[in-house]
């Protein structure tokens, strides 16, 4: 029967895991997200409000005050990529760089998804600082992979100079900007671009390549503003002079449209996006009403054990996902270290591929447990197949990693693992449906690649605050390090206490450090995960991913579910 | 139409929707649980299956894999067990199997008290005035009382039984009622919040039923009047109700039905009401599925809502019109219980079991003489309903039926239906949600 039998997961939190550990994972939990909810807030203040003062004497908007103009109403803005450049110091300047100077954000305008690339004009009158290219380039690629339009609402006063080294001439260098404008339009993807106030240099471009320009009366696009005009001073010729509206939209023909002011300006791309088609979602709902989870979305912030060697339910996350809590668990009998399968997100058909934190028994040795998290044959072979089956049938397919590796020893190795763990890797190389990565907690090693991290091109990769990103957690890394001074059982092997002492410090230290660098904080600003989540909005982020990928028809293969070959794979595995 | 079905439930419901069945040609499955296997109406299934023990109607897998098994292509859910669970229902969708009810989006978003109300509010059926949120404080119920009026009553957010329920007549009142309510609520149910709605004393519960079909048409098919209760549990029910003045009816229903087709409701439901004594009638709660009454509805519209549940189920388009409903229609319930010793239940085997028969006497039961009356479930043994070309009539013509029924082997309550319909208060069509335990005391 090519139909879905689903099933009700969860239970009230308290009834399956006690009332004394909710509490206490929710409170520390509440730490976490509270400091990373504090990061994201100061990054999103620029660089303050004497800085918002000054954008308001020039008559303009704010950034944030346009992007709120632009969202449907009762509807908010995701942002992506909001601690780029975090705690990250500049030659030249005095001030750090909060989210690289550019706001980029899902947000729904007329009741379509859409891109909004916007400079952040309270810092530094929107200049492009080292990583803004790139954060801009991410934000172009998650339009391009999804169709989704593209909106530029541009105020840059161009590179910021003393670091135009390292945003300037490498592969992801600030040109690649318009090299992706240019594949976005190729791709048949609308771009509208709203010009509000400097556009110098490179910036220029990114506003051309549009498909339809607005500018305000106060906005200009010039390839070299009046300060680099020989005699402009003595002239009087101001850059509004040289490349305002008056020469752009009336004598060039490089804008379309000139509008008095922001107000006007985003009121016309309001008006834009509502001339496009609109969103696909219903059709694909496939006649199902969309619906909340049925266990609340709140408790996935009580689930996760702070401490990364505890163990928790998966399912009981997934119940906490998937509208009405409804789930078809896919090959549920072999490779139970990991949970693979399909539910609804606001109707639209998602599949998940989560870790199982838990023990799982060994399938070859009766009555022996092994624990989970770790990836085994059984649990690779099951994901390979099961991704490519969401890629035959164009299922997005959302990651949900808590993945401390590969198995590792003796028997991993004779069994083959890393064949089979390749052949998993080709798979979500090549597959095409679109991915979306979570980080729930752990993310170590080959798993992480294995599970679709980072490397592997997820359209978005989302980390909640108790996520750890590394090759291998710090007490492992220092016994890698300090290999050839341990013994077989990872003890200091010397006997002179002095050099055991040293030796114990150098690998706290080590462990130390690593901690440090796996503060997911310092991923974001380095660009390793697109946004820090807290658990609890999780929810809301899938509705917004999945939505998305729905949203356009004609562009990747999106089978009806009569016909997926996931009931192959049903048949086959019975 | 469906070719075969089953039907999740047992009793005197799972005979009801077989009587449609047989009539329209589909098949039927019944599901059954071990302790009924000897009940004499399984007979008259198409087929039957066995779902497990006692209790089984709430074995969401047990009844899909019969459904699956048996090749129903629509389940009938009845009333009770599995009817309003919308996981139920979104699973019986999800496998193709066309659950008979509203959407399993409706079914949950009505099974939410909360957020019932603010759906149907805004969809212009008002509510008896109250809170939507929980109240921060004293003084903000102060606020709010003030608005709504005196008597209000205070409730548990997280609470039923009454507990953490307190009734407050005046201001003066309010604060330490609200002390007492809300430790009250947090020491039962661990939630210390509360809401509060305007109280309604001597209220008449009167109840709308409707129809949707795919096409997003609803029809309002009149009122019962459900007053008669003991503990919430209705005991006689009548349509029209006594009270309700043509016009308010024809508002009203225009509004309901204006309201639920927005909501995009389908297949048959009832709209619960409260009217106060000054005549307003307040929005309760939407019950999405056939009501154990229906049959007082159907009496005097000449409408199986059975058959339309199945019709619209099968995307069937309602008809235009209907007739206008004729006379007056009257249900008592027939409950094995000793009125004598609190209503106890009374299982147990029934030495004799008949009833009247004729034109305008309806009768509906699953039993049958020598078959067991189960400890397992309700109590309810039977419901007589008549119909007469006016109330007085029908009346009579209920206390004559009573006369002629003979049951024996359990205690029922036919002794108190008669002292009921004899009842001055309800004879003259004055009475309300109190007056039966007003009756009782006297």
């Amino acid at each position: 029967m090519a139909r879905l039998w689903l099933e009700k997961l969860g239970s009230p939190l308290t009834d399956a895991m006690g009332a004394e550990d909710v509490a206490r994972n929710r409170v520390s939990l509440e730490g976490l997200n509270e400091s990373v909810k504090q990061a994201i807030d100061t990054a999103k203040d620029g660089w303050g409000e004497s800085y918002r003062e000054r954008v308001h004497a020039k008559g303009k908007w704010t950034t944030w005050e346009r992007i709120d103009a632009l969202k449907d109403e009762g509807t908010k803005a995701f942002p992506i990529g909001s601690l780029v450049n975090w705690g990250r110091s500049f030659e030249g300047s005095k001030r750090e760089a909060p989210g690289a100077g550019v706001v980029t954000a899902f947000v729904k305008v007329e009741g379509r998804w859409s891109i909004v690339i916007a400079n952040d004009n309270t810092v530094a009158s929107g200049a492009w600082w080292p990583l803004t290219p790139e954060k801009i380039q991410r934000a172009q690629e998650v339009a391009l992979r999804l169709r989704l339009p593209v909106v530029y609402l541009v105020d840059c006063s161009g590179l910021f100079l003393p670091e135009q080294s390292r945003s300037f001439s490498g592969a992801r260098g600030a040109g690649h900007i318009f090299k992706k404008n240019a594949e976005l339009s190729a791709a048949g993807v609308p771009q509208i671009a709203g010009v509000f106030g400097d556009c110098i240099a490179g910036g220029g471009y990114m506003p051309i390549i549009s498909d339809r320009v607005y500018m305000t009366e106060g906005a200009y696009m010039v390839i070299a503003g009046a300060a680099l005009i020989k005699g402009a001073k003595d002239l009087k010729l101001t850059s509004l002079d040289i490349g305002g509206p008056e020469v752009h939209v009336n004598r060039s023909g490089c804008a379309d449209v000139r509008v008095p002011d922001d107000a006007a300006c985003i009121e016309s791309i309001r008006g834009e996006l509502a001339g496009l088609p609109s969103s696909a979602e219903a059709f694909y709902r496939h006649g199902v009403a969309p619906e909340g989870p049925l266990e609340p979305t709140e408790d996935l912030n009580a689930i996760f054990p702070s401490d990364h060697r505890q163990v928790y339910e998966i399912r009981q996350v997934l119940a906490r996902l998937v509208d009405g809590s409804l789930f078809h668990e896919v090959l549920p009998n072999v490779g139970k270290e990991v949970v693979v399968g399909v539910g609804r997100i606001n109707g639209l058909w998602t599949a998940f591929a989560a870790n199982n934190a838990e023990l799982t028994e060994h399938p070859e040795k009766p009555g022996e447990m092994r624990p989970g998290g770790i990836l085994y044959k059984e649990g690779i072979a099951k994901l390979a197949a099961f991704t490519r089956a969401c890629d035959a049938d164009g299922i997005p397919l959302v990651w949900l990693q808590d993945i401390a590796g590969f198995d590792i020893g003796v028997e991993a190795e004779a069994t083959g693992l890393l064949s089979y763990g390749s052949s998993l890797i080709y798979s979500i190389s090549t597959n095409r449906t679109p991915m979306f990565t979570v980080l729930l907690r752990r993310c170590s090693g080959a798993g992480y690649y294995a599970m679709a991290g980072m490397p592997y091109d997820p359209v978005l990769q989302l980390a909640t605050p108790i996520s750890r990103l590394a090759v291998m957690e710090g007490r492992t890394l220092a016994i890698a390090a300090y290999n050839s001074k341990l013994d077989s059982n990872f003890e200091i092997a010397s006997q002179d206490p002095a050099e055991r002492e040293a030796i114990a410090a150098g690998m706290e230290a080590t462990a130390n450090r690593i901690e440090t660098d796996m503060d997911p904080i310092a991923a974001a600003a380095r660009m390793d995960v697109d946004e820090l989540v807290p658990p609890d909005e999780l929810r809301e982020w899938l509705e917004v991913l999945v939505g998305a990928t729905y949203q356009n028809t004609g562009y990747r293969r999106v089978k009806n579910p009569r016909i997926w070959s996931l009931h192959d794979l049903e048949v086959l595995g019975r | 139409m469906f070719r075969r079905i089953l039907i999740a439930n047992r009793g005197e419901v799972a005979v009801r929707v077989l009587r449609t069945c047989k009539r329209l040609g589909v098949e039927v499955v019944a599901a059954y649980t071990h302790d009924e296997a000897e009940l004499s109406w399984l007979k008259e299934a198409d087929h039957r299956i066995c779902i497990g023990p006692v209790r089984s109607y709430l074995d969401q897998d047990a009844i899909l894999q019969a459904a699956k098994q048996t090749g129903c292509s629509a389940l009938h859910p009845g009333w009770g067990f599995l009817s309003e669970n919308a996981t139920f229902a979104a699973r019986c969708e999800a496998i193709g199997i066309r659950f008979i009810g509203p959407p399993s989006h409706l079914i949950r978003s009505m099974g939410d008290k909360i957020e019932a109300r603010r759906s149907m509010k805004a969809l212009g059926l008002d509510p008896i005035p109250g809170t939507d949120e929980p109240l921060g404080s004293v003084e903000d119920a102060r606020l709010i009382a003030q608005d709504i009026g005196y008597p209000v009553l205070l409730k548990a957010a997280s609470g039923g039984g009454g507990r953490g329920m307190r009734r407050v007549y005046e201001e003066g009142n309010l604060a330490s009622a609200f002390a007492e309510a809300s430790s009250e609520a947090r020491a039962s149910f661990g939630d210390g919040r509360l809401y509060m709605e305007k109280l309604i004393e001597a209220g008449r519960h009167i109840e709308f039923q409707v129809i949707g079909d795919c096409t997003g048409r609803v029809l309002v098919l009149g009122e019962r009047e459900c007053s008669i209760q003991r503990r919430h549990q209705k005991l006689l029910e009548e349509s029209p109700s006594p009270v309700l003045e043509p016009e308010q009816r024809k508002a009203v229903s225009e509004r309901i039905a204006k309201a639920l087709s927005a909501a995009g409701y389908t297949s048959a439901g009832t709209v619960e009401m409260l009217r106060d004594p000054s005549g307003a009638l307040y929005f309760m709660e939407l019950n999405t599925r056939l009501q154990v009454e229906h049959p007082v509805t159907e009496m005097t519209t000449g409408i199986d809502l059975v058959e339309w549940q199945l019709r619209v189920a099968a995307n069937e388009r309602l008809p235009e019109s209907w007739r206008a409903a004729q006379g007056h229609a009257i249900e008592v319930r027939i409950n094995a219980e000793d009125p004598e010793r609190d209503f106890l239940p009374t299982p147990g085997a029934l030495d004799a079991f008949s009833f009247p028969s004729g034109d305008g006497i309806r009768v509906e039961t699953h039993l049958q003489e020598g078959d067991t009356v189960s400890p397992h479930y309700d109590s309810m043994i039977a419901k007589l309903i008549v119909h007469g070309a006016t109330r007085e009539e029908a009346i009579e013509s209920m206390l004559s039926a009573i006369d002629q029924c003979h049951i024996r082997g359990v205690f029922t309550t036919l002794d108190l239906h008669r002292s009921i319909l004899n009842h001055a208060g309800f004879r003259s069509g004055d009475y309300d949600t109190q007056t039966l335990a007003k009756m009782q005391e006297s």
